[in-house]
């Protein structure tokens, strides 16, 4: 066992033999990168005059008044492309490219990651393969036609239920077929190690910013820090600087979709049962034969069966704790943040502002929380319209 | 002495290769797999790769992937196929078999429960393709403690110097892929495929196999005189469904491939 593969007893790197010595060139030219200050300047360069860093942590005053407490929230949704996931590829391709990589692949659900890889291959002049899988291809029609415009072949992937969990698969067997040239950008806190690690590197830039923004105001460490999991991306970087700050509370909001109990949900914590998916050892959704269940989730982008290996050791280790928010509940917040602050919020990043309203009743005023606003809800207008239509939200 | 080995050591003795199929557990149900195995006993194909279908199965091409898919509708899972083979052994069965699975289905029955049901049942060898070397000592463990399954290890024309760590105590025999990638990619091999299994041979103390995109004797003429045996998945999963899973068909595809081989 490689042990600095894991997190407690989660992580691992369950692949194939063929993918093992491209794992351990990975992680020898990223433990090297992240130590070589040229490296570390071009990525910090390209965060700040590319993706528009630092981003506000804004004191959300008309929220706070409402609920109670006073609540911060770490504005990912203004990055460029508009979401968190550029920190991520910004800092993969980068390593991508001083391994002589020409050809980088990626998976994609809502499609936010994916047009993420295709900005940064752009930009970087590399060959582009995004896989999604033919559902979400329909679903999220917009998403493909940004990628096909930033220069990257999307390929459709028809296997299973032709979600983000095949897509997934798919892009896992292209690799192992062509890792030889190709490098593999997965866009969550997920996959063999030392995936879960170089993506949580690569977005803590989240809570580095946060830490001293919130402390330049308020002098001390905020109450409670929050985020919505779906593999853990965004929570993973929002936790990061705050892991060792015991004083802190740390939140995950996982998506309950229609309800824990109705199984049409997407939160693998909830169900605690560990297994090994795509290359990692975590929480998994499975049902009684050990197959992969689907997640069920309104927001795209949380609608995945497992979690990152060091979510599930947080969960273990009590030093996170998660929760989980239905749709009907992270609509109304999102709706509520759109009336109070003017902010359309993503989908996903609806329920980590959902929990905090639910949090904020019991704190005070004298408290405060920050919240992960991972993405903007530009994306998520087709499925806003379709759900208050049915909701009748407009009548 | 296990199955596998004692197989792989006749076939030694008689100076012969051996012949290995890989076909989906539960189709065209347990019944059809039943027949498939004894047919394939009398045929004289020497072991049997039966897979365990998953709902994930990431080493594995489109051939595959859809048998996984349609047993997996049909109800198959690990304790009817554990069921299957306690009946064919009671039947007098007594070729080899190799159950090649994910290692969820493992971590979900429970290792040591696992372990136990595999010598109960008379499963000989175990293939998992996503659990490489520095994963195995769970379940290794559990095995060595009921002397059940031989894992088999797999190495890829990669692999390269963890071929000597991966074969060091290798039991039953080597599974060399033959491409980089998934299974049934026709008759494509890695560019590098003569030196890598020269390689693995020269390493191994125990035969080399070798599997992934064969269809017919023709495929391995190059390598023949190389390798101990080969194993054929995707192609004879295509076989047995263009011919309707007959018997007849499934019997004479082994009995000429092991005659050329």
């Amino acid at each position: 066992m490689n042990s600095k593969a894991y997190y407690g007893k989660f992580g691992g790197q369950f692949v194939a033999e063929s993918l093992m010595n491209t794992l351990e060139e990975l992680d020898e030219a990223f433990e090297t990168a992240i130590k070589d200050p040229e490296f570390l300047e071009e990525y910090h360069y390209y965060l700040k005059q590319y993706v528009g860093r630092e981003t506000p942590l804004y004191y959300a005053e008309r929220l706070s008044e409402k609920y109670g407490t006073k609540i911060y929230l770490k504005r990912e949704d203004l990055n460029h492309t508009g979401a968190h996931k550029i920190n991520n590829v910004i800092g993969q391709i980068l390593l991508a490219k001083r391994m002589g990589k020409k050809k980088v692949i990626a998976e994609t659900g809502a499609g936010q990651h994916g047009v993420a890889t295709a900005t940064g291959a752009a930009l970087f002049d590399m060959e582009c393969s995004v896989y999604m899988g033919e559902e979400d291809m329909k679903r999220q029609a917009l998403n493909v036609m940004r990628m096909e415009m930033l220069g990257a072949k999307v390929v459709s992937v028809r296997s299973g239920s032709n979600t983000l969990k095949d897509a997934t698969n798919e892009a896992i067997r292209t690799w192992a077929k062509t890792a030889e040239d190709t490098f593999y950008v997965i866009g969550s806190a997920v996959g063999p190690y030392p995936y879960p690690k170089m993506v949580k590197e690569f977005q803590s830039v989240i809570s580095q910013e946060a830490k001293k923004q919130f402390y330049e105001v308020e002098k001390r460490q905020p109450d409670v820090v929050m985020a919505c999991v779906g593999g853990g991306s965004n929570s993973i970087g929002m936790f990061a600087d705050f892991i060792e700050e015991k004083g802190v509370e740390l939140i995950g909001v996982e998506a309950a979709g229609k309800g824990i109990e109705t199984g049409e949900h997407a939160s693998a914590m909830a169900e605690g049962k560990p297994g090994t998916l795509h290359g990692m050892k975590s929480y998994l959704l499975q049902d009684e034969d050990g197959n992969i269940k689907l997640a069920h989730s309104i927001s795209a982008g949380l609608d995945y069966p497992g979690v990152g290996p060091e979510h599930a050791y947080l969960k273990d280790t009590k030093r996170a704790a998660y929760v989980s928010i239905t749709d009907t509940e992270a609509m109304d917040a999102l709706m509520e943040l759109c009336k109070l602050e003017g902010i359309i919020p993503a989908i996903e990043s609806a329920h980590a502002v959902a929990y905090a309203i639910k949090k904020a009743k019991e704190m005070n005023m004298d408290q405060s929380m920050i919240v992960c606003l991972s993405g903007r809800g530009d994306k998520d207008v087709h499925t806003i319209a379709d759900y208050l239509a049915g909701k009748g939200y407009l009548n | 002495m296990n199955r596998i080995e004692e197989r792989l050591k006749e076939l030694k003795t008689e100076n012969k290769k051996a012949f290995i199929t890989y076909m989906t557990a539960g189709l065209p149900d347990m019944e059809g797999t039943k027949a498939l195995i004894k047919a394939q006993e009398e045929a004289g194909t020497d072991i049997i790769e039966l897979g365990i279908p998953f709902s994930d199965p990431v080493a594995d091409g489109p051939v595959i992937q859809d048998a996984s898919y349609k047993s997996i509708c049909k109800g198959t899972n690990l304790r009817k196929v554990f069921q299957m083979m306690e009946e064919i052994r009671n039947d007098g069965v007594k070729m080899p078999v190799i159950f090649m699975m994910y290692y969820n289905t493992i971590l979900h029955y429970g290792i040591e429960a696992f372990a136990a049901k595999c010598k109960e049942a008379g499963v000989d060898g175990l293939i998992i393709p996503d659990l490489p070397f520095e994963e195995q000592e769970d379940l290794q463990t559990a095995l060595d403690k009921e002397d059940a399954a031989i894992l088999i290890q797999l190495v890829s024309p990669v692999s390269k110097d963890r071929i000597a760590k991966i074969l060091e105590h290798a039991r039953g025999f080597v599974y060399c892929v033959s491409s980089m990638g998934v299974t049934g990619q026709a008759g494509t091999f890695h560019k590098e495929i003569i030196s890598y299994l020269t390689n693995v041979k020269k390493v191994s103390k125990i035969p080399v196999m070798m599997g992934f995109g064969i269809r017919t004797p023709k495929d391995i003429e190059p390598m023949k005189d190389i390798i101990d045996g080969a194993i054929v998945g995707s192609h004879f999963i295509r076989l047995l469904e263009e011919n309707n899973y007959d018997i007849k068909a499934a019997k004479e595809y082994c009995r000429s491939f092991k005659r050329d081989l």
